[in-house]
């Protein structure tokens, strides 16, 4: 009985084990829709709205509004800059106070209960992150249904459990720019491997898919050695890449880092392990973490968009929403110093093309 | 004997959530309404169900590290075996229930049959089973269940939410068994003195084994609750929601040592960090600041306690 029982618990592991050793690349299922190669990205195909609609609002038009800001968590450089992006926006349009509150940990559930208990406390509006698109979504349609105003930013929710999404840069986008980089430097027919935070990061899973879509239809001479795990964690992340540069040797030419904190840390093995030259760091990072490496000329790029102009926009798209300004069907949005932001999908609001820091303008950034 | 009756544990803390509730009832009107009373007692199931059946384990001197992660195991198994397997649904919850429970069961097995200690034993499965979950899911979440199953988490049954219904079950069934019931005698003997109850005949590692079965039950019956309540699938869920449970059962007056403890406490614990928690937010304190709260009140809660319950005893 006793065996039968080990043995059934150890068949479980173990295929658990073996399933994910299959090539598997960390990206999600969801279809990818890859960039062409060359030339500029079509025009996007006009959708009609597919956000959601607050009930029976209040007359908020000029009005001061009370809003909550809950990011994915708090505590963290990211959603610093874009809490101050905020509040820059809140100053500028001087009738709106926004105050940002979330878990000091990335959990569904306590971020659920942050906003739940924001519901009850009646609020005007909500600008969030989600941590879990479709976990999110019975409470923000709940606050809907109380007749908030809800927007999200960074990380989106299902699109019919909020208004408006501000999207930072679309994921083929960010795919495109990172895989073209790293193709720059190691060829076109180098290898390379990927260091992100947990395969169940959507952000990231979805990054890595479109990357594999792309990779396979414009470099497919490339060739994609691995992805590992490393949460969201320094030291984790440089033992990553460490053991990456140990495990393949000289067949490894380019690491992609996924995350604000695993590219540093993967520039950083690098320069350790006195590969810089030989092995090519491309990642996602803010220009703070990056500009050692950058000067050194160990990384030559990093890509990213501006955290403070997300939460800058998120702000104005917000009180566009509350006004009345911004509707269903409009086809962009003035969002203050930014300039008028263009509607695609329907419902999101896209703040622009990724940007690549390099050591030119590296030093014109601060966060 | 009635004055120290009287100054029992239970007694200062019901004592302390009256408090609470009337200083958290000036802080905002929209406190003490019946939809914010349902709600927080709809988020409040799944770590009330946990932490009821912890009481049996933590008076029995033992200790369930494993909790939280048979929720996220628990889960993942109900999303695949309905989406993936292509079970139906009911069929699908049994199964993810009876693997629950199995997974306790196994912790009960490891501790009993291999005389780990519980901490070891649990923190082990603890790994082991977030393990499976991770291995299962592949990242991947389960989504689109059929509307009738959010009726469990996002529903209400004449009026009450349905989840309050299961969990007032559960605290009814195990307050009578360990108050009332030979079973439930076992259960502090064995936390009191275990060699003894075992001199004593009883069946030390039946009971322990069925305790720790029914542990993993409570947190598979969380598992599913969850999923409805949130409408998906992730293999992460339930993280750190041994922590909560325990929390709440220690606030609640059960010894860590075993032999002490009541569901009674345990359910005033829950009540007390709930109520702070949602109070304190609708009173404008951030999370932060609240969670330095809770641990503060639980500190001082056991300090008064011990000061009370050393004086009766003199």
């Amino acid at each position: 009985m006793l065996r039968t029982m080990l043995a059934a618990v150890a068949a479980l592991a173990l295929s658990a084990g073996l399933a994910g050793a299959q090539g598997w690349t960390g990206g999600d299922d969801l279809p990818t829709n890859p960039l062409p190669c060359d030339g500029p990205a079509p025009a996007p195909e006009p959708m009609a709205y597919n956000g959601g609609e607050p009930a029976n609002p209040p007359d908020r038009n000029g009005k001061p509004l009370t809003v909550v800001d809950v990011p994915k968590l708090i505590g963290v450089g990211y959603f610093d800059a874009t809490s101050k992006g905020m509040q820059e926006a809140a100053a500028e349009l001087g009738n709106m106070t926004i105050t940002t509150d979330a878990p000091v940990e990335a959990n569904i559930d306590d971020q659920i209960t942050v906003i739940d208990n924001y519901i009850t406390k009646g609020v005007d509006g909500i600008l969030f992150a989600a941590n879990d698109g479709v976990a999110i979504a019975p409470v923000l349609k709940k606050a809907l249904a109380a007749g908030i105003n809800v927007v999200g930013y960074d990380s989106n929710a299902e699109p019919d459990a909020r208004q408006w999404f501000v999207n930072q840069a679309e994921f083929n986008g960010v795919a495109k720019t990172l895989v073209d980089k790293m193709a720059e430097e190691i060829g076109a027919d180098g290898s390379f491997a990927i260091v992100t935070s947990t395969f169940t990061t959507p952000n990231q899973a979805r990054w890595i898919a479109e990357m594999a879509a792309y990779q396979a239809a414009c470099h497919p001479e490339m060739k994609w050695l691995e992805t590992v795990e490393a949460q969201e964690d320094n030291i984790l992340s440089f033992n990553q890449a460490n053991t990456l540069i140990n495990k393949y040797g000289d067949e490894l030419k380019g690491i992609f880092g996924m995350t604000s904190i695993a590219t540093p840390a993967a520039a950083d093995a690098v320069t350790q392990a006195g590969q810089c030259g030989k092995i090519a760091v491309v990642g996602l990072a803010t220009p703070n973490a990056m500009r050692p490496y950058i000067e050194s000329d160990c990384v030559k790029s990093t890509v990213l968009w501006n955290p403070v102009d997300l939460g800058y926009a998120a702000a104005h798209v917000l009180r566009a929403t509350a006004d009345g300004t911004l509707k269903p069907g409009d086809t962009s949005v003035k969002a203050g110093k930014l300039g008028d932001l263009a509607v695609i999908k329907g419902s999101e609001i896209l703040l622009g093309d990724p940007f690549v820091f390099t050591k030119d303008n590296v030093n014109d950034f601060d966060f | 004997m009635t004055a120290k009756k009287l100054i029992r544990h239970e007694t200062i803390l019901a004592l302390l959530v009256i408090v609470a509730l009337f200083v958290l009832d000036r802080q905002s009107d929209r406190f003490f309404t019946v939809d914010n009373l349902f709600n927080q007692g709809r988020l409040m199931t799944e770590v009330g169900l946990i932490a009821l059946i912890m009481t049996f384990v933590i008076v029995t001197g033992g200790i369930d590290l494993s909790v939280g992660s048979i929720v996220g195991m628990t889960a993942i198994v109900l999303g695949v075996f309905w989406k993936n397997l292509g079970l139906p649904l009911p069929l699908a919850i049994l199964l993810a229930l009876a693997v629950g429970t199995f997974a306790g069961f196994v912790n009960g097995i490891i501790i009993t049959r291999f005389r780990v200690p519980a901490l070891i034993a649990t923190l082990g499965t603890l790994a082991l089973y977030r393990g499976i979950a991770e291995g299962i899911s592949q990242a991947r979440s389960v989504r689109g269940y059929p509307e009738w199953f959010f009726v469990l988490g996002q529903g209400s049954v004449l009026g009450v939410p349905t989840q309050l219904w299961i969990l007032g079950l559960v605290a009814l069934l195990s307050a009578v068994a360990l108050a009332y019931t030979t079973w439930g005698r076992t259960t502090y003997a064995i936390g009191s003195n275990e060699v003894a109850a075992r001199f004593s005949g009883l069946g030390v590692d039946a009971t322990k084994i069925a305790i720790y079965a029914a542990s993993g039950f409570a947190a598979a019956l969380a598992a599913v609750i969850f999923v409805s309540r949130v409408s998906t699938t992730r293999s992460d869920m339930g993280t750190g929601l041994e922590l909560d449970a325990i929390t709440a059962v220690v606030l609640g007056g059960t010894s860590i040592f075993g032999g002490r403890g009541t569901v009674v406490g345990t359910i005033l614990g829950l009540i007390l960090i709930q109520a702070l928690k949602n109070g304190l937010s609708l009173a404008g304190v951030k999370s932060d600041g609240t969670v330095v709260l809770i641990g503060a009140v639980l500190i001082l809660t056991i300090l008064v306690s011990n000061l009370f319950h050393r004086d009766a005893n003199r």
